[in-house]
């Protein structure tokens, strides 16, 4: 989608476990659901 | 044409707002997510930095991931924030840019503004600017930014063409767009995509 919309030199972070030990940890890990950090350029 | 969204746009948005309502009156309740100054320490932000930042302005931290990660910014740019919450990445991200960078943080949420305008003063951040809005339809000028961060936001919008195409419209030609979110590495199936309860429980 960022690709889609215009954007270059796309880079995508590791992997973050954001909801270890929250109440959300269950469907977290039901779907794999990780924090990632995106990196993305606006052509010039 | 554009495409049919999977949930209803607005429904949605007003669910989030009740969602960060909460955080913003009662930052210690308890969420489905991990909140404040624990939160930043678990997510890599630098530490000395989450020690030395006043508890009103991070304890309605519900950051996903870490923008700064990607690198930190530079002096004197200008930035926004989409979705700023409390206004911690603000804080942050003033803290880098320095007095001669500026930062919109931008949000739809009433308690949120009042809580991250209040952080600024008590801060005595004259370069952080919180405006009333939504991510879909920036109030922020064409080609004003040299930086767009946001955390956790855009998975909560339904339209995220429309987030990525203001995105592109407020950053001037060879900006940066860094920001975390959260993604799954499974499939989700589309019973649970258009259950609008799911995108904020």
């Amino acid at each position: 989608m960022l690709e889609e919309s215009g954007f270059v030199d796309i880079d995508i972070g590791p992997p973050v476990d954001t909801f270890g030990g929250a109440g959300g940890e269950g469907k977290a890990r039901l779907f794999e659901v990780f924090g990632y950090a995106f990196l993305a350029r606006k052509p010039r | 044409m554009s495409e049919a969204l999977p949930v209803d746009a607005v429904t949605l948005r007003d669910e989030v707002r009740a969602k960060y309502r909460d955080v913003a009156v009662n930052p210690r309740g308890t969420f489905h997510f991990h909140t404040g100054r624990a939160l930043a320490r678990r997510l890599g932000y630098n530490e000395d930095l989450v020690a030395r930042m006043p508890e009103s302005a991070i304890e309605a931290f519900a950051g996903v991931g870490n923008p700064f990660s990607q690198g930190s910014l530079n002096a004197g740019e200008r930035v926004v924030d989409l979705g700023s919450g409390g206004g911690f990445d603000c804080f942050v991200a003033a803290e880098q840019v320095g007095p001669e960078g500026r930062v919109v943080g931008v949000d739809m949420t009433d308690e949120m503004l009042q809580r991250s305008r209040t952080a600024a003063t008590a801060m005595g951040l004259g370069t952080v600017e919180f405006r009333k809005g939504i991510i879909e339809d920036l109030p922020v000028e064409n080609d004003w930014a040299d930086v767009v961060i946001s955390n956790g936001v855009i998975n909560l919008c339904a339209d995220k063409k429309r987030v990525l195409n203001e995105v592109i419209r407020v950053l001037r030609p060879g900006g940066r767009l860094q920001f975390a979110d959260i993604a799954t590495g499974k499939v989700v199936p589309e019973a649970a995509v258009r259950n609008i309860d799911l995108w904020t429980d």
